[in-house]
């Protein structure tokens, strides 16, 4: 380490150092409360405060245990400052006690039960008010977000490739067929209606996604429309940031065209998504 | 309610226990080093430091002055809990895989597994004085099990004999006098995990890999309750205040990595005692519950799972509301 301090020769870097020695820690014990802040570099190197607020409690015990208090701390444990420490103690999450009342609900296989809903398709049983989906209004993801404001989705609108009559080889009605879409034309064509790899059914192509999305950022984007197969976002090598645009391969088509038909337009950190089905490449 | 977290073992928890004012709470783990916890906040008290394998049981007396733990580097220790300094040392022929002290701790006992053509044994020792000729003291009696090797252990309440719980799920009653079987039944079909007392010792519950936890009566081994999920129960306790049962399980630590969490369910779960029937449940661990144990007041419970925390949770008030109908 000392090497590369002396390697260092910005003078702000230098002035860093000088005022890089860490303010002692400091314990002050006010009104039932004990504040201890404490100074620490992170990993990169930067320099925070920790301030903990422990409350302190008088309890009335019996002797043996109030004697036991004041035993000696040994083992690992022998260098720990009285209360805690925080290496060791950590408070957790707030969990609920989750109480049953059934026992025959509880034995219901959930998972199973909602794909079969799902491939169920347009028969929905349920009907949420707020976006029409498959789901219980109370558990609509949309709930409390604008993303639905004065935008209902229409199921019939939605673009679904590969519905029977959108098959470009017998369009309905007209006779005249497009070169472009006639058997057996070059397989350089690109538009909503080509025909694609099975696999590649409810895969969707988000782009103009700002560059420092991540995969959890489009994950929790992605999540609330169905379940997900896969999810590719389009890195720099070198820079690992967000080229501008990811594929989303979901489990049901449905679920791919509710979230084209909402996310397409949807301003997401400053930028305005663009939505459409995934085409298939070039060179295929 | 906000658990307090202990993070003090490096591997999957063995068992937990509370002293009898509930004011210490002892963790076993994988890792060699019992330690000990103030349950109201969390702070570790100490580490018993000694052990060269993993500790599979740990027991306090009822003043809380002596600690034993029985661990898999073939020895059953003995500690002092003020200053957590070893005071005795059985070097024995295989690993400990259970111990406790009798409810006087005049005595203790703990059995071996059958293992390098060693068979399963019971020792009862006498730790009323421990010094340094206490490792060549021979024990008052040995029990030697040509059966299926004990896998959980209990004194009656005077001291006058023992429970065992087999891995074949039998159970059976041993005099002390004369070190014969008195009783003997076989209600469960796979190895019982763990048995614990209720407050007053008359009843203990079971908790086995068949994946029940069978309630019996102390003095006849009759079955009163059974409680049935869907996967392996590891630990079972009984509420001192209430008609409440506590199960910790899950499948096993082995098929974890080829399971959902979802699926693993690794959530401590609530059984009323009398009707047999869930009526909560508790998430939190990332693996499965290897012990739970009720704090002696019964208004916090905690529990160890394979993931290497112990969790402390203090009951809300929705819990003891909580009316269960009928």
């Amino acid at each position: 380490m000392p090497a590369a301090e002396e390697v260092k020769s910005s003078w702000a870097d230098e002035v860093e150092l000088e005022g890089g020695s860490l303010p002692p820690s400091t314990e002050v014990v006010e009104n039932g409360q004990k504040i201890v802040t404490e100074y620490k570099y992170t990993e990169d190197n930067k320099k925070v405060k920790i301030i903990r607020t422990y409350k302190i409690e008088k309890r009335v015990v019996s002797k043996s245990i109030a004697l036991r208090k004041t035993w000696k701390k040994f083992g690992e444990s022998s260098n720990d400052k009285p209360g805690p420490n925080p290496a060791t103690t950590i408070v957790g999450e707030d969990v609920y006690m989750q109480f049953i009342s059934s026992k025959e609900e509880d034995n219901k296989p959930e998972d199973e039960g909602l794909d079969k809903l799902k491939a169920l398709g347009d028969k929905n049983v349920v009907k949420c008010r707020v976006c029409s989906g498959d789901h219980w209004t109370s558990k609509c993801p949309w709930k409390d977000s604008g993303i639905m404001a004065g935008k209902p989705l229409d199921d019939k609108k939605l673009p679904v490739p590969g519905v029977p009559g959108a098959e470009p080889g017998k369009p309905g009605g007209s006779k005249y067929v497009p070169p472009s879409l006639r058997d057996g034309a070059t397989k350089r064509t690109d538009g909503p209606n080509m025909p694609r790899r099975d696999d590649n059914y409810s895969a969707i192509r988000i782009a103009n996604i700002s560059d420092s999305t991540t995969e959890t950022d489009l994950e929790e984007l992605v999540k609330p429309f169905g379940p997900i197969h896969k999810l590719f976002l389009a890195k720099d090598k070198q820079t690992g940031l967000c080229k501008g645009f990811a594929y989303i391969h979901f489990k049901f088509k449905t679920d791919a065209a509710k979230a084209i038909s909402r996310l397409h337009g949807h301003g997401y950190d400053h930028l305005i998504l663009s939505v459409d089905w995934s085409k298939p490449s070039n060179n295929q | 309610m906000k658990p307090i977290i202990l993070h003090g073992h490096e591997r999957s928890i063995t068992q937990i226990k509370y002293n009898r004012e509930g004011d210490l709470l002892f963790s076993s783990a994988k890792d060699n080093k019992p330690n000990v916890w103030f349950s109201l906040n969390g702070e570790r008290l100490g580490t018993f430091n000694g052990h060269q394998g993993a500790v599979w049981c740990i027991d306090v007396d009822w003043t809380t002055t002596k600690f034993i733990s029985g661990a898999g580097d073939n020895t059953c220790k003995l500690w002092d809990c003020e200053t957590g300094k070893e005071t005795g040392n059985i070097k024995t022929m295989s690993s400990v895989r259970t111990c406790m002290f009798s409810y006087s701790a005049n005595m203790a006992v703990y059995s071996t597994d059958k293992a390098m053509k060693q068979p399963c044994e019971i020792f009862i020792i006498d730790v009323r004085t421990i010094d340094s000729s206490f490792s060549q003291q021979q024990p008052i009696l040995r029990i030697p099990i040509s059966g299926p090797r004990v896998s959980s252990i209990l004194w009656d309440n005077l001291d006058e004999m023992i429970i065992t719980g087999h891995e074949s799920g039998e159970i059976n009653q041993w005099d002390l006098k004369t070190g014969k079987k008195i009783n003997s039944t076989k209600e469960h079909d796979n190895l019982i995990n763990d048995m614990q007392f209720n407050k007053d010792g008359t009843m203990f519950i079971t908790a086995s890999k068949d994946h029940t936890a069978k309630l019996f009566d102390t003095e006849t081994l009759a079955l009163l309750k059974t409680f049935k999920t869907e996967r392996p129960i590891n630990s079972a306790a009984i509420s001192p205040i209430a008609d409440h049962v506590a199960l910790g399980g899950g499948q096993e630590a082995m098929d974890v990595t080829t399971t959902s969490t979802r699926a693993g369910k690794f959530d401590s779960r609530f059984f009323h005692l009398v009707f047999e029937e869930e009526f909560a449940r508790v998430k939190g661990h990332f693996g499965p519950i290897n012990s739970v144990a009720f704090h002696p007041d019964g208004k916090s419970y905690s529990s160890g799972g394979e993931d290497g925390y112990v969790r402390v949770h203090t009951f809300d008030s929705s819990y003891f509301e909580y009316n269960f109908d009928y």
